[in-house]
């Protein structure tokens, strides 16, 4: 009898196990889950935003399912992409999405899985993107207006994303890179290269143009510190042959009539008396008058 | 049930085959005792003697025969149960640790590091994140030429150049909670907006400043895009530092820039050719520049002294002319004359009467010193000799 009560109990026991099981449910803080009913969604637990019903759950069992999402920020990888921009040059563009489930049962209707998500949506960004860089220049998207392509980008995805009725939130659009196909980027290479070439061949340049300025500046200093050089030396000659000829005018000046005599018998000692010179005299001169006359002296001049 | 199956061989396993090679006296111990158990541990006989007595109750209360069960010890061992698996909540919180404590996966709480409480698993869970541990990633390659990855390193610079750029990212996870729940792959996260930063910034700079002076003010504007980003996420990620490992030049173009560094040697070594010269030469001009205006100091002083002195030597003559002005003239024109035709070739010509030209023979011109000494007596008509005295030199 004893062991016909135990198995009852632990049949109850049992069947107490599997109801509960059906009945309660687990909801990660990372999840958010749609309750089904027979196949048609009735409500979600814990979406974003807002900290509604992580944790135990309680479902009406055996009737109601339970599909569960992610709740967290959630990235998506596109595909790299060949954009044509405005002024006609063709982009690589290397974008990623960030986004969120904010609205389960409309992307459980929609996408169903996450894997239909990614297409999806990958298909969207790149079309968006085609779109919004193909109304801006190759210059906007690679420097000036990154960011503020980024944020149409992250509009029009968005946009789109609430048309299709996607229930996702778009958090950020980035361009991760946005590169010259690999043909141009060859030409910009050389372009880089005869730069260079310029940049060096103009810096030899201003190197030869500097030593020159140098040069010719120092030869200029030379020029003038010679020539300043012989102005003074000369100014210091002249003042020298100004002093002479005042000492000699004072001296000189008490007789002039003496004084043309006396350097003209100095200039004749000098400039005739050094034997180099041949004089060819008349007896009649008068250095000559005793030696024509005699002693008296007395010539008939 | 699996407990029964277990027992056999005690609730410690067979003994260890390790314990054999140890211990010569291993094998006289092991047939001691009722089953197989650690060697040398105190509580070992009491412990298997309880566990046998638990099986032959277990053994009755199903469907053993007869022996009564009492519900007292099935409370107790369902009570020590208990007991045990409230005590799996015990952890330790490492020092550069924090826990994250979820209900039924619904967060709960944030502990700090110590020994910490959380209840039995399925209940609540702990999570523990390296908090203050730096994490590093780096971008566009190890750093050595082989682990180059071009198309992580190849960025495109505001004037349209391509630079070849390796960087890292240092970050640690600042809010542990969420840098749980609010990202799926958060280290990746990182890296795709570090990328992303990064190529922003460097297409807003020009080529040039990358190179030199604009490093650190790109590796901070990184930094900051980055962080800015990650926050709008909520991402509980705080960036440490971004390092711009290397930076070079695309190696198609890496011979052009090295010649541009050595142009940049050779205009400086032109510069410093030209002002050796200057210094040289300017020095030198210094030096003639002294010299001439020196010797026209020294002219002057010589002019103004020899002018003082003949000044001097007249006056002292004149002095003496003035007194007997007559005979000092008269003596002055002779001793001049004297020494004059004491030294110079002579030719005294009385012209008067002469009817044609007179005729000197070349040899009267030539320098006394290089004739000979001769004395001829002067014929009547034309005289010509040289005077018999040596050159008073």
């Amino acid at each position: 009898m004893t062991s016909r009560r135990y198995t009852v109990y632990i049949a109850i026991l049992i069947g107490l196990i599997i109801v509960l099981a059906n009945t309660l449910f687990v909801v990660d803080q990372r999840e958010q889950a749609i309750v089904v009913r027979l196949g048609e969604p009735v409500r979600v637990v814990n979406a974003p935003p807002g900290q509604t019903g992580a944790g135990l759950n309680v479902k009406t069992p055996f009737l109601e399912n339970v599909i569960k999402f992610d709740r967290r920020n959630l990235a998506l990888e596109a595909d790299q992409e060949e954009v044509l921009t405005s002024d006609q040059q063709r982009l690589v563009v290397d974008a990623f999405l960030r986004y969120r489930i904010s609205d389960p049962l409309q992307y459980y209707r929609t996408l169903r899985d996450e894997r239909t998500a990614q297409d999806r949506l990958e298909r969207l960004v790149n079309s968006s993107l085609r779109q919004v860089l193909g109304t801006a220049s190759a210059t906007d998207v690679i420097s000036g207006r990154r960011a503020v392509l980024m944020q149409q980008s992250k509009v029009d995805v968005e946009r789109r994303a609430k048309a299709s009725r996607l229930g996702i939130e778009v958090i950020d659009v980035r361009i991760k890179r946005a590169d010259l196909p690999a043909n141009n980027q060859a030409s910009v290479y050389r372009r880089m290269q005869t730069q260079r070439q310029q940049i060096a061949a103009q810096t030899r340049a201003q190197g030869e143009q500097q030593k020159r300025e140098i040069i010719a500046s120092a030869d200029k200093e030379v020029a003038i510190t010679l020539a300043t050089a012989q102005q003074e030396g000369e100014t210091t000659r002249g003042e020298g042959d100004a002093l002479r000829t005042r000492i000699f005018a004072q001296s000189f000046g008490k007789d002039p009539g003496f004084a043309s005599f006396y350097r003209s018998m100095q200039a004749y000692e000098q400039g005739i008396g050094q034997g180099d010179a041949t004089l060819v005299l008349s007896p009649d001169s008068a250095f000559f008058k005793y030696f024509q006359y005699g002693p008296s002296g007395a010539g008939r001049r | 049930m699996p407990w029964n199956d277990n027992a056999n061989p005690g609730p410690w396993g067979s003994p260890q085959p390790g314990d054999d090679d140890g211990r010569k006296d291993a094998p006289k111990r092991r047939p001691q005792g009722g089953g197989p158990r650690r060697p040398g541990g105190p509580g070992g006989p009491d412990m298997g003697a309880g566990f046998e007595e638990l099986r032959r109750r277990l053994g009755g209360m199903f469907g053993g025969p007869g022996g009564g069960v009492r519900p007292g010890a099935i409370a107790a061992i369902a009570g020590l149960a208990f007991a045990l698996w409230t005590l799996t909540g015990v952890y330790v919180v490492q020092p550069n640790e924090e826990a994250v404590v979820t209900t039924f996966g619904a967060y709960s709480r944030s502990e700090a590091p110590g020994l910490r409480y959380h209840l039995p698993v399925p209940i609540e869970r702990a999570e523990k994140v390296p908090v203050t541990t730096l994490n590093r990633i780096d971008i566009g390659g190890t750093g050595t030429p082989d682990g180059d990855i071009p198309q992580e390193s190849l960025m495109l610079t505001s004037d349209e150049n391509i630079i070849d750029l390796n960087f890292s990212v240092t970050w640690r996870v600042q809010d542990a909670a969420r840098y749980i729940f609010a990202t799926r792959n958060p280290e990746e996260a990182v890296k795709a907006v570090a990328e992303s930063a990064m190529r922003e910034v460097i297409g807003k700079t020009p080529l040039d400043p990358i190179f030199t002076t604009g490093r650190g003010t790109v590796q901070l504007q990184v930094a900051d895009l980055m962080q800015k980003t990650l926050d709008r996420w909520g991402a509980g990620v705080s960036i440490v530092e971004v390092q711009i490992r290397s930076v070079n030049p695309p190696q198609e173009a890496l011979a052009a820039f090295r010649d541009v560094q050595s142009a940049e040697q050779d205009r400086d070594s032109a510069v410093n050719e030209a002002n050796t010269y200057r210094n040289r030469v300017v020095n030198e001009a210094k030096g003639d520049a002294a010299k001439i205006t020196q010797s026209a100091q020294g002219y002057r002083e010589q002019a103004v002294r020899e002018a003082t002195g003949d000044a001097a030597r007249f006056n002292s003559i004149y002095n003496e002319y003035r007194r007997a002005p007559g005979a000092t003239k008269d003596r002055l024109y002779i001793e001049t004359m004297q020494k004059v035709l004491a030294r110079s070739n002579k030719v005294i010509v009385d012209s008067k009467g002469a009817s044609a030209p007179i005729i000197l023979p070349p040899d009267v011109f030539r320098p006394r010193a290089a004739t000979p000494t001769v004395t001829i007596e002067p014929p009547p008509a034309a005289a010509s000799g040289n005077e018999a005295k040596a050159p008073a030199r």
